[in-house]
């Protein structure tokens, strides 16, 4: 395969960005709260390193298949990264809110229908059939991803449950990014890879800088510190937790009334 | 001619669109209730009649919240809990003051977060009364209402009186000098 000095700048500033990022986690603490994404951006560093060395000491068919399996497994860690965002945000008290259960349901159901929908219309110009796979592939997973950090927002305001801050930082720069991916993925069905790929190489480029953006974004707002909190004196702590058992009893009995 | 690529394009540009749409939208909401005072969220409560509310909640349940058992109980007529709630403009104006009220828990818990479980079930009981509001006016749309408001209205009553109470003794314990301004509004 053939990188470019261009292709190779990428490389590099990803890998470089991704170190950063991750001597930030590790230096803040953050991968106590975030250790799904801490090890989103560990793969992306050993992903890089690996793909590098396979290029450079392995052949293109052991290339092609380290890329797709390091591909696949970058999903998988983008959507669990998701579902870590929603549990920072939608378990409160340590379990999820039953009054949203009913709307994630809704939520998942409704992406997952709507991103197969579009890529159903896609029709991507390409020589093979794997081309097609990969491409339809790439948009549908940027189109699941985008719906689920929307419909995160949207969720939380309607039910009233505010994000912490580095849980807000880290899903509006996937999400921005998410929603940018859709574009590019779009643009990669629509020009193709038959005759031409400098479409697809230029709209890849696009890609990789805003990917770059967020990884920067994501550096410059975890190394700060959320906003400080007043800490609870002891004596209300003592009367909320007294408050807290009644309103429990209260609402069982509301309850009970309900279904009798 | 238009071919299936073009309709794919559009279609990704009103999806895209939508999408932005939407989030710009909640994110604006988001931000508008991070940075309300305390005096903006008062003057966004409407106004009710608490003591009529008081009348409709206690008829089924007592002032600590338990469901009453004796004879005095629900011995209110369907068409008196129509008229001292307001009727269905009234069961959605406590709707309405429900969402005000988890903004009040939410502003005192920005300055105590440790009050999250206290607020976590005022916005429990406030989506309460929200789902009871739709099933009212779901019965309004089929034409059941009359036989409904009593059963869903006394409830999101029962509730709103509830959630209220709870919300007063939060700041009587954690911002005595607001409560009085509460109190007043509420």
């Amino acid at each position: 395969m053939h990188l470019t000095g261009l292709d190779l700048l990428f490389w590099a500033a990803g890998l470089g960005a991704h170190l950063v990022l991750l001597c930030v986690l590790l230096i803040r603490r953050r991968f106590r709260v975030f250790p799904i994404f801490t090890t989103f951006i560990l793969a992306n560093v050993v992903r890089t390193l690996a793909l590098y060395l396979v290029e450079v000491y392995g052949n293109k068919a052991s290339y092609f298949y380290t890329y797709w399996s390091l591909a696949i497994l970058d999903t998988v860690l983008q959507l669990s990264v998701v579902y870590e965002m929603y549990s920072l945000t939608f378990r409160p008290l340590g379990i999820w809110a039953r009054d949203l259960r009913g709307s994630f349901v809704w939520l998942v159901a409704g992406s997952i229908v709507v991103a197969i929908g579009l890529t159903w219309l896609a029709t991507p110009h390409a020589r093979l059939w794997m081309q097609v796979v990969v491409i339809k592939g790439s948009f549908f997973s940027s189109a699941c991803m985008s719906e689920l950090f929307v419909g995160m927002i949207a969720l939380s305001v309607k039910a009233g449950l505010p994000w912490k801050t580095h849980v807000a930082r880290i899903s509006q720069g996937l999400g921005v990014y998410s929603i940018i991916d859709v574009l590019i993925e779009a643009g990669h069905s629509y020009f193709g890879v038959n005759r031409n790929t400098q479409m697809y190489t230029t709209l890849s480029h696009f890609r990789m800088t805003a990917y770059l953006c967020c990884v920067a974004f994501w550096i410059v707002m975890l190394s700060k510190d959320a906003k400080g909190t007043r800490k609870l004196p002891e004596s209300l702590r003592g009367q909320l937790i007294l408050l807290q058992g009644n309103v429990d009893l209260q609402l069982e009995r509301v309850r009970a009334r309900r279904q009798s | 001619m238009i071919d299936r690529a073009d309709i794919f394009i559009g279609a990704v540009a009103i999806f895209v669109g939508s999408l932005i749409a939407i989030a710009v939208y909640y994110y604006r909401r988001a931000r508008n209730s991070t940075q309300n005072d305390w005096d903006s969220l008062l003057s966004r409560l409407m106004r009710v009649d608490r003591s009529s509310i008081a009348e409709v909640a206690l008829d089924v349940i007592d002032e600590s919240g338990q469901q009453r058992n004796d004879q005095g109980c629900a011995i209110l007529e369907p068409p008196e809990i129509w008229k001292l709630l307001g009727g269905m403009e009234g069961v959605e104006a406590l709707e309405s003051n429900s969402r005000v009220l988890i903004d009040l828990a939410f502003y005192l818990q920005q300055r105590y977060p440790e009050a999250l479980v206290v607020a976590e079930q005022l916005r429990l009981s406030a989506r309460e009364i929200e789902w009871q509001v739709g099933r009212l006016r779901g019965a309004a749309e089929t034409g059941k209402l009359a036989g409904a408001f009593p059963m869903y209205g006394q409830r999101a009553a029962a509730a709103y009186y509830l959630m209220t109470q709870r919300l007063l003794d939060l700041y009587e314990q954690g911002d005595p000098p607001r409560l009085a301004a509460l109190q007043k509004a509420l």
